[in-house]
């Protein structure tokens, strides 16, 4: 079975609110369940994530989980990033 | 890490050659070898990033560090060498160019491949400028390489060697550029 790149704290944090972005899009209601098998990661882990990503203000609250605009931010650069590493054929996603 | 410390070596293996150009006893002065070190190392950072690209095990990533801190030891290491020691082997800078042109040549023929096959496996039009970026600098040194062993007075293939690095790196600032701000109509709603 191939091993799984691991992954930094940069990329986690720009999985989750990339996928939290998504879920706000798709679904009224956010599950957290669904969000830790996209993330891949035990629920205690994701819980942490969650309250990390309160701390450094990207999200506003961990019950509705909206982006603030500093989340928002961090997203943005972090896709441009992943583009970047992407048109130089580093790209790892 | 790999390629912001690759091009950052890079940039400046091109601003000591700018200077040391700039003298007129080039081969003797210690910028000369400056440059002359520091772009192979520029090339090999680079190797390295696309050669450890490919590996995703903890181990592999953890070698890669090593390699990578072992090589910026090692190329100051030799910066501190010819500061100390600038008359440190003068007399071979001519036939060390030579060994030094033909492993840029190596690594950059490396990455093209990679970079070609990331582009056929991703098969977007954006990756496509990438490959051609690091030919056309593959390509300068060959032409640098020629100009080494041939005729030295003949500066056609020392100009057409830097033009062609020129517009190799016009490339990724093309890249750059479309990606960090070619893309506003991306910013988060």
């Amino acid at each position: 079975m191939k091993k799984k790149a691991r992954r930094n704290k940069m990329k986690i944090y720009g999985d989750l609110l990339s996928i939290l972005k998504a879920e706000k899009k798709s679904a009224d209601k956010i599950v957290l369940t669904r969000i830790q098998s996209k993330m891949n990661v035990p629920f205690d882990r994701l819980k942490s994530y969650i309250s990390d990503l309160e701390d450094l203000k990207l999200i506003e609250d961990q019950v509705s989980l909206n982006l603030t605009q500093k989340g928002k931010q961090y997203l943005d650069e972090y896709q441009k990033i992943l583009d970047f590493m992407e048109r130089m054929g580093v790209a790892n996603r | 890490m790999g390629l912001p410390l690759g091009f950052g070596f890079l940039g400046a293996s091109y601003a000591f050659s700018a200077f040391a150009h700039s003298y007129p006893t080039f081969s003797i002065n210690s910028l000369a070898w400056f440059q002359l070190l520091s772009r192979p190392f520029a090339f090999a950072f680079l190797a390295f990033t696309y050669y450890f690209t490919k590996k995703t095990s903890t181990n592999t990533r953890l070698i890669g560090d090593a390699t990578l801190s072992g090589m910026i030891v090692v190329l100051t290491s030799l910066f501190i060498l010819f500061l100390v020691a600038p008359k440190f082997a003068l007399d071979n800078y001519q036939f060390l160019s030579i060994y030094t042109r033909v492993f840029d040549i190596v690594c950059l023929v490396y990455i093209t491949f990679h970079t070609i096959r990331s582009h056929l496996v991703s098969q977007d039009s954006k990756t496509i400028l990438t490959p051609f970026g690091y030919m056309l600098i593959g390509i300068g040194q060959y032409s640098l390489l020629i100009w080494n062993i041939g005729d030295m007075n003949n500066k056609f293939p020392f100009y057409g060697g830097l033009a062609l690095r020129w517009i190799g790196l016009v490339l990724f600032l093309i890249i750059a550029y479309r990606t960090f701000y070619g893309s506003q109509k991306r910013i988060p709603e």
